[in-house]
């Protein structure tokens, strides 16, 4: 395995990362406010993309056109990639959800897979069943070679311009007016209510900027792989909403680490050696049992009454931890403990366990070291990702932002 | 007119339901009859056979979301593990031709396992999530199976699933032996329909039972439900389990019935179809779920021969339909079209009318008593 | 008098707030013990978690001589112990009947075949819990009668609403019964009527642990009182020495005020 391979891997992996974090955005943002999965939103990006790809072809754009001109028309299809995409955000919010507020989480859920179908078959009866391809121009498949690696123009553009929209959104939320409505709204909205804030409005605005980065993302993705079929948006979507789950639902950096992480992840996954993703395994093993063995005792001990903090116990306790899968066993084992510690023994049992599958999995992965995962499998990775992290962190890599929260 | 709609309506909800339940089966074992005197085609049984095992589906799916308020979003998995098991065990795949019974018991079985190891890790999460991992679930076990083509052939399918055999080890095709093979469409239709009633029936005992009511609890409130004795990881396992037995089982026929079997079948878009007919029938509601399915199954096909529509167009706007459908009934009557006690209440959580007319009543009782009082 | 309930040195905090502080009391068989305190004195929170709602950081808790701590809600209540909440919490969709039937789950064991059947066992026991469950609801004369226990319970008034909870912890006939605040939101007449009701419970020979702010009932039912201020006992005795501990007054109207008093 050469070192230009994982260079060109990774700059991939990036750009596909870069392309889901556009779309999970939107997912986290309504998901920080509304508390509710929007599962339409992988249909506007579909459309996103199917706006752009459309105007291109209406223009009739070519290689033959004066570059000020094509510019003019990637322009005007960027612009048409994001406005129809936020009217139908705007819209499916107003129709199918708002009615819905307040009802227990399936519900409006149920309301947004009606809606993703409906959008879907839409997509075929106005646009055809055939996947939309674009005029193929040299800037589309435009490159230039790095030492030896091959990098595509466009890669660089997505990382940029989605990167950009990364920092602005940054600072609509932080530091604006609307972006402080949109944090109360999220935190009380009653109480943002009370105090004036227009939560309808806000609620509406996060539908429309979200659709908005979403359309971008489907202009960006037919841009670079040239077409566009109209169930993509299902996949995509489901992928930028395991991505903002990876980072913490609800938080914005965090849906950009989880989407890098899942876009590495999908192309690291299927294009590099077992043996060479071995090593990521084990570099979360040890960041892992650090977490277990130092920070997490040291933390508990913390909520340790004062007169029960002697060094003695502070010790055994930190003891105990140091050796947290003979702990495990050892409390499984015992007929009843200390309270304090009979809280950590399910915790610790857990813990062991997680350890040892991940320990089992790597030793699998040194086993078989030179062989690479088949590409088929690679739509089930982000599947598999999405389940494992549900099922072991659902607040994600970052944490569900409680206070920063969108 | 309005009165006498209430009229009407006051009286037919006086005739007990058993009556209803008994007309309903009389009508669906009589079907079959107008395609012997030929009044039907027979492809209309093949509608009826695809209708029962949906609504068999549906059934499953009701207990889980109807009963126990948890979304599943992936059951077609289920169905899926129960169809493969039945193709795998008697096919020319592997030689096999293991007897009726046995292969659908063990396609029921690997089902719920199936499901058991889904529950394990994932119960504990909250309604929407726990969708979202099911789809994934649903999706992961579809893709395996187009990957795994040693075993399922991939995206080809299995083919030629033997006829099942009520009795014997072969196929003979004299005597009793040659009766008890199931091998048309009006004897599976047969077969199915036996197994939707006695489905049915079983599922309405337990609704209204110790567990049905645990289900029902847990999905009011979990926490008082856990402080009244409730083991909420059990029943929820027991319900997950159970539904996707019945899956399974729907599935095993399923194989047995269409001979091929293919990853299609088990799409995303299936389970959603499944879930949309719980929800038009009214989640919880056993005729409900039963009606759901059967329209949503049936009536399109019906549309579809009147309007002599193309294959590819029409599945377009029935899927277009669907959507409309959920978003239409989530909003505007969530209860379905015939609702379960429980859920006319929950969904419209103040329908101020039906809120205001049961205060009233209830109202009238409570100042008497109070006169009674003083 | 046997103990039933024993809490030795219980204590429960949430990040660095100590809700319930070193905590220890007892409660005898066929008892009326009230626990009173401010709001925000650790009373829901020690109910919590001798109920199994909260994992207690330390401590020990005693049914019967039989430890309950760190059990799970529903382990709990197989053991004995039943409950209310506060805030009501029925099953406000089931009929009252059901919500009265749930409330016996722990006490009645038909399996999911047994009643996928319907079998005679099973029947036989449907049978028993239904009449189980008239009994109870007669407890309340003239309340749960007839057509009502088919209505959905959030179709109930206030009060008969917090019966029905009191009717669904009674389903399953525990050794301790816990009611936090009974009568909250009753107006005098239905809280004595609550009272009296209480006090027939306790001449059945059932155990009662209450939190209450009503100082009428708590004086009207209670065999023993315990105050709790900052998540310790501050006071424990019968509703006069309680009433007059000097710390007991300090809690609830302030220092100032309880100097003025003494």
């Amino acid at each position: 395995m050469s070192l230009d391979h994982i260079v060109s891997v990774t700059i991939g992996g990036l750009t596909v990362g870069m392309i889901y974090a556009l779309i999970a955005l939107g997912y986290t943002m309504v998901y920080g406010v509304l508390k509710f999965i929007n599962f339409a939103h992988g249909e506007v990006f579909t459309i996103g993309g199917y706006v752009a790809a459309f105007t291109l072809l209406g223009l009739g754009v070519n290689d033959d056109m004066s570059p000020l001109v094509l510019a003019g028309c990637v322009v005007l299809a960027l612009l048409a990639a994001v406005l129809v995409p936020m009217a139908i955000g705007f819209l499916i919010e107003r129709i199918a959800y708002r009615p819905l507020r307040g009802r227990s989480r399936i519900i409006p859920l149920l309301s947004a897979i009606g809606v993703s179908i409906v959008m879907q078959q839409l997509i075929i009866l106005v646009f055809g069943p055939a996947p939309v391809s674009m005029p193929s121009l040299a800037v589309g498949s435009a490159s230039f070679v790095v030492f030896g690696i091959r990098i595509r123009v466009l890669a660089l553009v997505i990382i940029a311009v989605s990167s950009a929209l990364m920092l602005g959104l940054t600072y609509l939320v932080k530091s604006t007016r609307i972006g402080k409505a949109m944090r109360a709204t999220s935190q009380d909205m009653e109480a943002a209510e009370m105090m004036g804030i227009d939560t309808n409005k806000t609620i509406a605005f996060t539908f429309v900027v979200g659709s908005a980065l979403a359309g971008i993302g489907g202009f960006l993705v037919v841009m670079y792989y040239g077409s566009l079929k109209y169930d993509a948006g299902f996949l995509y979507g489901l992928k930028a909403f395991t991505s903002a789950v990876l980072g913490g639902i609800g938080n914005i950096p965090g849906a950009v680490v989880g989407a890098i992480v899942l876009g590495m992840t999908e192309t690291y996954g299927v294009s590099l050696d077992l043996g060479f993703m071995a090593w990521f395994v084990v570099a979360g093993l040890i960041l892992g049992l650090y977490v277990q063995m130092v920070r997490v005792p040291r933390r508990r001990l913390q909520h340790i009454a004062d007169d029960r903090r002697t060094p003695a116990y502070e010790k055994s306790i930190t003891d105990v931890y140091r050796l947290t899968p003979y702990y495990g066993f050892k409390t499984l084992l015992a007929e009843r403990t200390d309270a304090l510690l009979s809280v950590s023994a399910a915790h610790a049992v857990r813990l062991m366990f997680g350890n040892l599958f991940l320990a089992v999995v790597a030793a699998v992965m040194f086993a078989n070291a030179s062989v690479r995962i088949d590409t088929r499998w690679q739509p089930v990775i982000a599947f598999v990702v999405l389940m494992v992290i549900l099922m072991f962190r659902p607040s994600g890599i970052l944490g569900e932002a409680i206070t920063e929260k969108v | 007119m309005a009165a006498m709609t209430e009229r009407i309506s006051s009286v037919l909800a006086r005739v007990p339901r058993g009556v209803y339940m008994a007309l309903a089966v009389v009508l669906a074992a009589g079907f079959p009859l107008l395609n012997v005197i030929g009044v039907v085609e027979t492809a209309w049984l093949r509608v009826g056979v695809m209708s029962l095992l949906f609504v068999m589906l549906a059934l499953g799916l009701n207990i889980v979301m109807g009963e126990t308020g948890l979304l599943n979003l992936g059951y077609i998995a289920f169905f899926a593990f129960g169809a493969y098991t039945t193709a795998l065990l008697s096919s020319p795949k592997f030689e096999l031709r293991w007897p009726f019974l046995a292969v659908v018991v063990v396609s029921t079985l690997i089902a719920m396992l199936a499901g058991f190891v889904i529950g394990l890790p994932t119960l504990r999460l909250r309604g929407d999530y726990l969708a979202i991992v099911t789809l994934a679930f649903g999706e992961i076990v579809r893709l395996t199976i187009i990957n795994l083509q040693g075993f399922t052939n991939g995206p080809n399918g299995i083919t030629g699933i033997y006829s099942p055999l009520l009795a014997g080890g072969s196929e003979v095709k004299t005597g009793l032996a040659a009766w008890l093979t199931v091998d048309k469409p009006i004897e599976y239709y047969y077969l199915v329909l036996v197994a939707v009633v006695v489905v049915s029936i079983l599922l309405a005992n337990l609704k209204n039972s110790r567990v049905g009511r645990a289900w029902n609890a847990l999905r009011e409130d979990e926490l008082a439900a856990i402080s009244s004795g409730i083991t909420a990881s059990r029943a929820k396992m027991l319900s997950v389990v159970l539904s996707a037995g019945i899956a399974g089982f729907a599935g095993s026929l399923y194989a047995y019935y269409s001979n091929v079997i293919s990853p299609e079948s088990f799409l995303f878009m299936q389970s959603v179809i499944v879930v949309c007919m719980v929800v038009l029938g009214g989640m919880g509601s056993i005729p409900g779920v039963v009606v759901g399915a059967i329209v949503l199954q049936a009536l399109p096909q019906v549309i579809r021969q009147a309007a002599g529509a193309a294959r590819s167009d029409f599945e377009v706007y029935r899927m277009l339909i669907f959507g409309v459908l959920i978003v239409v009934m989530v909003i505007f009557r969530p209860e379905g079209l015939l609702p379960d006690k429980l859920w006319r209440r929950e969904s419209h959580e103040v329908d101020p009318r039906e809120l205001e007319k049961t205060r009233q009543s209830l109202f009238d009782l409570e100042e008497g008593e109070k006169d009674l009082e003083v | 008098m046997d103990a039933i309930l024993e809490l030795q040195g219980v204590s429960m905090s949430f990040g660095g707030l100590k809700a319930v502080d070193n905590l220890s009391f007892t409660i005898n068989e066929n008892e009326i013990v009230s626990i009173i305190g401010p709001n925000g004195s650790g009373k829901t929170t020690t109910f919590n978690v001798i109920s199994g709602l909260y994992e207690p950081d330390s401590g020990e808790i005693l049914l019967k001589g039989e430890s309950v701590a760190g059990l799970r809600p529903d382990a709990v209540h197989d053991k004995g112990i039943s409950r209310t909440f506060q805030s009501l919490r029925l099953f406000s969709n089931m009929s009252v009947l059901d919500n009265v039937l749930v409330g016996m789950h722990s006490v009645t064991d038909s399996g999911v075949l047994a009643s996928m059947l319907r079998l005679p066992k099973v029947r036989r026991e449907e049978q028993a819990m239904r009449e189980r469950a008239q009994e109870i609801l007669e407890m309340f004369p003239g309340r749960f009668s007839g057509p009502r226990q088919q209505q959905p319970a959030f179709s109930l008034s206030y009060a008969n609403r917090r019966r029905l909870e009191i009717a669904r912890a009674l389903a399953s006939d525990p050794t301790l019964l816990m009611l936090d605040e009974p009568v909250a939101g009753m107006n005098p007449m239905e809280s004595h009527e609550v009272m009296e009701q209480i006090k027939i419970l306790r001449d059945k020979g059932y155990t009662i642990v209450m939190i209450e702010h009503d100082m009428h009932v708590v004086e009207g039912v209670s065999d023993r009182v315990i105050a709790m201020d900052h998540g310790v006992k501050i006071a424990e005795g019968t509703y006069h020495e309680v009433a007059n501990d000097p710390q007991v007054v300090e809690a609830y109207l302030g220092k100032r005020a309880a100097e003025a008093t003494a």
